[in-house]
Parts: C-alpha cells; structure tokens; sequence
C-alpha cells in the first residue's frame, strides 16, 4: 500500500479502516452519472455534504459547489479520493466526528459498504441511526437501498444466496429482517429514524450502475408511457449485454411497466428523506415538487446525463443541472460517421405523448391481429412519407426513427429521443426498411408468436412488413436498409473500418433461429434451440414428402416415355423389337443361369481368395 | 409443390399477381387453401408434410386450424380476391342480368344425393330472370343431369376442369368464373359454398335455398351443413341482406389481407426461385 502521495492532512483516521480493501473498481467507469446528477440537484451551493460509502468520483465532481466529507471504509480509496474532497473520514459509520452535523447526506452506494469488516456489527439500522444523527434540522438524506427482489435478481444465472465474492462477507437479503425489503419498509424505517421520506427513484438497470432514475409515483401511474418503455428496454440491453441471464431483462422490465410494478421490481431505489426542519428554516432545495420525472444517460458511456421534467403542458427534455457542456454536441467524427448525438435539440422540447410502436406492434404480432399490424404500419411509413424532403430522402432524427423510438397516440407518430440525428439525409424506403428490418429481427430472433410462417427469413419479413405498410418493398431495398443499419451502429458504438465490415456480415447472417442480439438469455438460448428443432423436423418432413413425389413422379415419367417410344417408332421397328423381345429375354435368362451354375461349381475357390 | 395448389388455376393467379407472367407457376412453399372450408383450410384426406405453411384465406379459418393442431399458418386471402384486384372492373356492370345458379357439387370421389328436378322446380319459382346453371365439370360430363337443367330452359355452363396431379388443369377457370358472375345480377345454390362468396365478391346479390343435395360420404368432422347453417344463418334463404352478406364475404375471402406483389412472392417462397421458368 502506498500513501506517500496522500494528503495526509485530509484524511482522518478514527479507527476501523480497512487497509487491504477498496470499494472502488480498478477502471473508472460512469456508473454513478445519473446519481451524480441528482445528487447535484439536492445539493445547495455551499452545504455541507457526508458522503457515506463509496461513490463514483463523478459525484464528487458535480458537488464542487459544496463543502465534502467523505466517509470510506477503504484506506486506499480514501488516499485516492483525498486530493478531491475536503475531509476523508477512513472507517466505520462510528468514527464520524462527534456533533458535526451535514446539510445532506448521501448514502449512494447503499449503508452495507459504509460499515467496515472492523469492529462491532452496527446492521443496516445502525448505520441509519448514525447518518441520521449526523443530519442537521431540515438536512436531506439521499440513501439508495437495493431490492431484495430486484429485476436483477430475477434474471441473474447465479442465486443471490449463493455468492462467493471478497465482498460477500455477509450476505443481506430478503431474509435479514433489520433490512427494509421492498418501499414501504423503507419508509417505515425512515419515519423510526426520525426521518420524514420523500421521493422515491427507481434504480435501473442495476442499483450500483443506475443509468436512468425514475420517480417511482409516475412509474407505477404512467404504465403505458412511451417514453418508460424506450428507457427501460433500452437500459436493460445495454446494462446486461455482457451477462449471462436466465431471461431477458428488458422484456422483464417493459413488462413490470405494463402490469405497474416497474418501481417494485427496479434493482434499486434512491430515497429521499428530510429531518424535521429547525422552526424558523427556509424550505431547502430539492423539495420533491423540484424534482425530475427522469434522469438518464441517454448515450454511449461518457454522455451527459438529460432530465425529464414535469410541467403544466406535460414531460419535457432538460438539461441537468451543472452539466458539463464542455464536449462537442456533435460527435467527434460527425463528418465521417453516418449518426450522431446532438442533446442540444432535446432542450426544452415536450417528450411525446403516447405508447412505444415496437410495443404496439410486438402485442398486435402475438395476438395475430393482422388489420392492427397494418394499420400500424400504414401509418409508421405514412408519416416518414411526410417527414422526406422533395427529393424524397429523410434527414435528422426521422431518418433515424425506428419503432423503438417512435411513439403513437391517437394516430399521431413522433419521434421520441431526437437527439440521435442521421449526418446525411437517407432514401425514404431505406429510412421505412430499415426500421422494419430491425424490427422483424428483434420478433423473430426473440422467439415471439407472430403471425407469419417459420419459413421467412428476416429480410423477407421485412419485405412482408412492408407490404403491411403499403410499400413494396424490394430485397435490394432491404439490403441496403442493412448497410445504412450497420454505418448507424457503427457510429453509435464507435466503431472502426474493420468493427463495421464486420458487423455488416453479422447482421446480413441474422437468421430467425438465432437467439437474439444482446444479453444471453437462458430462455432465449432455449427457444433458439427449440427453433432449430422445428426447422429440422420440418425440413425432414419436406424432404421425406419430396422423396416420395420424386418416385411417384419418376414413375409416371416412365410410363410416358415407354409410351412416347412405342408411338413413336415405325412400323418395321415395333414388328422387330416385338419379335426380337422374347429371343433378348431368352438369352437374359440363360446368362443368369450360367452364371449360377459358375457360382455353384466354384466355391472354394472364392473361399481361398 | 402439392398438387392441389394447382386447382382451379390458384397457383396461376397468384403467379400473375405477384408479376411472374402466364407461364408455368413455380412451385409454392406451402399449402394454398382450395376452397371455402369450414375446417382447417386443408382439404381432408390429401397428404401434407409435416409443418408446411398453411396458406389460408381467413383469419377465422386460421384460429380454427390453430385450435386443431395445425401450425405455421398464414393468412394470405382467397386467390380470388387477386384475380378481383387483377381484373377490378371486367366485364362492366351494364351487363348483369338474370342469376346464375350453381347446385352444389362433391368432388369426383363425392355422389351426390339429392332430387334435381326438386331443385330446379324451386329454382324456377324463385328466380326472377333468366337463369344460368353452372355445373361442376363432373357432372357436366353426365349427359342426363346436364339434360334435366337445359330442358328447364336453363343456360347450362361449366367454368372448366380443375385439374389433378397437375394435368389438364385449367389455367382460366377463376377468370371464367368471374367472368359469369359479372354478368349476372344474383347468384345463387343449394349450399354455402366458395362459389357463393365469389358472386358477393364480384357484385351479385347472395342467395342460398333448396334442398343441400347431403354427401353419400360426406365427413361430418367439422359439422357438416348443419353446421353451416347453423353458424352462417345471415346467408341463407332467398334474399339475404346484402351489407351482411359483403361483410362475411369480404371477412371469409380475406380480402382485406390480400398481400401486396413483393410480400406474396415472400411469402410463397417465389422470391428467390432456384428452378427454370418453364413457360407453358
């Protein structure tokens, strides 16, 4: 361990630190943008903050307007995070200076890493007790609490119970009665600690790695909100799509949505609570009428977290507050990539209303309900019609507006999210095609019921969809909705030359019994397999079935090629082949003979040889 | 390609519709449904291959086939509907009169029991103009039935043969048929059959009266006339309410899910043809 480079100045050391352990992983990654972000909102300039636990130093970084402790239970991280913050307390909850108090506390990592392996065990409710003690009259905490019965646990291929990791010294869990399991504990626990709880943030797509937060009311009211299926379907394919699963994340989600438990099912929540105020206080910042609908990093890693606001006219995009609007708007290499982002147009701009198409149209694809489907669609390609300049291309973001970032509501089609824009404008059938090709991957690689045969490949449902839509679309069409699919993701994900080559031969290889693209779901896996067995079965039937009409067929060619040559012949031909027929079936039958008498006379001869 | 898909010319339409010309249709993949049907959508008693497309008229037929086993069922509307798309307007209106008269028909394996001099008495009391009989080729063939409706003073016509395994199909006979029922003001028979939907589809005005004519061996699986009566009352007597009547037509043709050119050769698998054209 090193700590010749530490302030030594600004770490306090009460006792209980932990020397050969740290909280905060070896890469720095942005999991803590949307939490910083929050945090960032709840802190008024020059408060006193306690940072209990560890935290993604993007936290620290957007509460440069404030006076920082932190509170770590690592030694070395506490060396790591000195030179940024005014106060590193290094040990357990205990440790913390007698009658200081702090405007805000924030507990972002949740209370279990805020108490060291050293010592006595204070238990979730002890460590509640001492931050609550810490907050002065009127202070806010901002506690994140895990859920014992999370999505994440839900999906996940190993048992919680069962983990093995340096961290799993102990293993909390729905189990331990001193943790709040599920909200409503939560805010019992609160109000006994004094607290009065506020707004609640669900947590996805994990609760240590939340890219978007979500006010848990609106999640549960607003089940059939556009805007919550995109965030949460998008959240969970990206959060997951390394990991090995048991079933697909995103679907679990969008359908905690539908049925109003995507609070209850979220990884995490990020609760707010307030000590009762001194009498003569003014209300602080961050009152829950402030806050957000959502925050979210709508973007690779590295991009910027965006607001949804609530306002008298409906959703709205925002900026966070004390964002850092140092980055281009346009991605680095605007000019050569066929996408990019620009979060700019997404200010002030209204969130539209309305349900997800993806959804709209995966449910009227179950239900086989083919008028649906084409009314759908009818009006997908008629507004992109509307959306083509004179030379009937497609510039923007409508170039780039596939059914999972479209929303409909009373027949009208917007897009969502119009921060990802196309550099160049693209034909109007590619802009249709390619957003039906993803589409029709997404369907029949993800094993839904749908109303077609299995015998479509995905280029030719897309072309079925098109005709669904009213456009006939042809397979060069759709081959080159595929490129135009490649050179966006491309540079969405920031690929090279080589990474889009590639890419392009792997979505040009989609067949409909793979399993689909992103986490690798056991069920998913399951059915892909099951797929294969179909197509198998069936391709054996086929070919049983042509075997026989190829013999039936075979036969019949025979009987009428006998026929052709009977009738075909002169006269003087059928008179010789009739009478030379019997002296040639003669000699046939003496040649057998003799070659059976050979045989018989012979046989030790082959038994030699 | 199963032979069936061949009758009445349906693989032929459909060839022309999704812009492969008049020539020798290429082999479709999967089964075209042949005929209204109250079951399935396959005909009973032919083989299929295991898990072949169903290619179905309606979306009712495909929840029943579904309900029964069958699997990897598609909607793709009558071929009829895209022989009415192909010639949407011929012959003109201006040329209906009388009504044509189809008495229902088995198949060649099929006799038919039932009194036709019954049948054309009733026909004769109730039809207002002239009447034309169109008779299942069969039938046609048998000089004594084709005698017993012409010396009624009938019309007697045939739309032709539809063929088996492949020969002697008749490539026009949808064309014929439409062509009739656009001449005549109603149409009519003894029982619910294709022929019916086809007249409502093409402008007649529906009518079905008389004795049905029962199978000597008809299969009773999926209810019989009983049934049809039973299920589709709305279409049964000598005038029937014609919005009614376009209603189920248009639902049991599939008319509104006619495909488009390039999403029918998807879906028959005609879009990347491996065999020869073979013109004839």
């Amino acid at each position: 361990m090193t700590t010749e480079t530490a302030p030594a100045d600004r770490i306090v050391l009460p006792g209980g630190e932990m020397l050969a352990w740290s909280d905060l992983p070896e890469q720095r990654t942005a999991d803590g943008v949307a939490l910083a972000a929050l945090a960032a909102r709840i802190v008024p300039a020059g408060a006193r903050v306690l940072l209990a636990g560890p935290h993604d130093p993007a936290v620290l970084d957007r509460l440069a307007h404030a006076e920082v402790t932190c509170l770590l239970r690592s030694y070395p991280d506490g060396v790591a995070l000195a030179a940024r913050t005014a106060r590193v307390v290094v040990g357990g909850p205990a440790g913390l200076p007698e009658g200081e108090r702090f405007d805000v506390v924030i507990a972002g990592a949740g209370l279990d890493p805020v108490e060291s392996v050293e010592g006595d065990r204070l238990g979730w409710g002890g460590v509640l007790g001492w931050l609550a003690d810490a907050l002065s009259p009127g202070g806010t905490l901002l506690l994140r609490v895990d859920n014992p019965l999370g999505l994440h646990r839900l999906v996940d291929a190993t048992p919680w119970y069962a983990r093995r990791d340096d961290a799993a010294w102990t293993i909390g869990g729905v189990l331990d009665s001193d943790h709040p399991a599920n909200r409503e504990q939560v805010r019992a626990r609160l109000t006994d600690a004094g607290l009065r709880p506020g707004a609640c943030f669900a947590a996805y797509p994990s609760a240590g790695a939340a890219s978007v937060l979500l006010a848990a009311d609106q999640l549960d009211r607003r089940t059939t909100a556009g805007f919550f299926d995109a965030v949460l379907h998008d959240a969970c394919t990206g959060g997951f799509a390394a990991a090995t699963v048991l079933q697909d994340p995103a679907r679990l989600a969008v359908d905690a949505l539908h049925a109003g438990h995507g609070a209850a099912l979220a990884p995490g929540w990020l609760v707010l609570a307030r000590k009762a105020p001194a009498s003569d206080a003014a209300p602080a910042l961050g009152s829950p009428a402030n806050l957000p609908v959502a925050l979210l990093q709508a973007g690779p890693p590295g991009s910027d977290v965006v607001e949804v606001v609530d306002g008298p006219d409906g959703w709205r995009w925002q900026t966070t507050a004390g964002a850092d609007r140092t980055g281009t708007a346009v991605a680095p290499f605007a000019s050569r990539e066929a996408a990019y982002r620009d979060p700019s147009v997404l200010i002030g701009q209204p969130v539209p209303d309305g349900r997800l198409l993806r959804t709209l149209l995966l449910d009227a694809a179950l239900r086989r309900d083919l008028d649906t489907l084409r009314a759908l669609l009818r009006g997908y390609a008629n507004w992109l019609a509307g959306q083509a300049g004179d030379d009937g291309r497609i510039a923007g973001a409508a170039a780039l507006a596939g059914t999972d970032n479209v929303v409909v509501s009373a027949g009208r089609y917007a897009v969502l999210d119009p921060s990802w824009r196309a550099t160049e404008p693209l034909p109007r059938d590619v802009v249709l095609a390619r957003g039906l090709w993803r589409f029709a991957a997404a369907l029949l690689t993800g094993g839904y019921a749908h109303p077609w045969a299995s015998t479509l490949d995905v280029a030719g449902l897309t072309v079925v969809l098109g005709g669904l839509a009213g456009h006939d679309l042809d397979r060069a069409t759709v081959s080159a909705a595929v490129e135009a699919e490649a050179a966006v993701t491309a540079a969405l994900r920031g690929l090279d030359a080589d990474g889009r080559v590639t890419l392009v031969a792997d979505l040009r290889s989609v067949e409909p019994t793979d399993p689909p693209a992103g986490p690798r779901g056991y069920q998913q896996l399951r059915e892909a397999w099951l797929r294969q067995r179909d197509e198998l079965t069936r391709m054996s039937a086929l070919l049983k079935w042509t075997e026989g009409l190829l013999t039936s067929r075979e036969r019949a060619l025979r009987r009428a090629d006998a026929t052709i040559k009977l009738l075909s012949g002169s006269l003087s031909y059928r008179v010789g082949r009739l009478a030379l027929t019997p002296a040639r079936l003669a000699r046939r039958g003496a040649r057998a003979a003799k070659r059976r008498a050979r045989q018989a006379l012979a046989p030790q001869q082959e038994e030699q040889q | 390609m199963h032979h069936a898909n061949h009758f009445y010319g349906h693989a032929h339409v459909l060839a022309r519709y999704a812009g492969l010309g008049d020539g020798h249709p290429p082999r479709i993949n999967g089964y075209v449904q042949h005929g209204w049907n109250i079951g399935d959508g396959l005909a009973p008693g032919h083989p299929y291959a295991e898990g072949t497309p169903s290619l179905l008229w309606s979306e009712q037929t495909r929840r029943r086939a579904w309900s029964v086993g069958r699997r990897n069922l598609v909607v793709i509307g009558a071929p009829f509907a895209y022989l009415l798309a192909l010639r949407p307007e011929d012959p003109p209106e201006s040329q209906r009169q009388g009504t044509i008269w189809y008495p229902f028909h088995g198949w060649e394996g099929q006799h038919v029991r039932g009194d036709h001099k019954e049948l054309i008495a009733r026909i004769r009391d109730t039809e207002p103009g002239p009447v034309t009989v169109c008779l299942y080729w069969h039938e046609y063939g048998m000089r004594r039935v084709r005698r017993l409706y012409e010396n009624a003073g009938f019309r007697v016509i045939c739309h032709g043969y539809r063929g088996h395994w492949w020969r002697d199909t008749d490539p026009l006979f949808l064309d014929k048929q439409l062509t009739e029922l656009r001449r005549h003001r109603r149409v009519a028979s003894n029982r619910l059959t294709s022929a019916i939907f086809y007249g409502i589809a093409a402008g007649c005005e529906p009518a079905v009266y008389g004795d049905p004519m029962v199978l000597a061996d008809e299969d009773p699986t999926f209810g019989g006339t009983a049934r049809i009566r039973r299920q589709w009352p709305e279409l049964h007597g000598e005038s029937v309410d014609l919005p009614t009547a376009v209603a189920i037509a248009r639902a049991e043709l599939g008319t509104d899910h006619r495909c488009t050119p390039a999403e029918l050769r998807e879906l028959l698998g005609w879009a990347n043809l491996q065999e020869e054209r073979v013109d004839h």
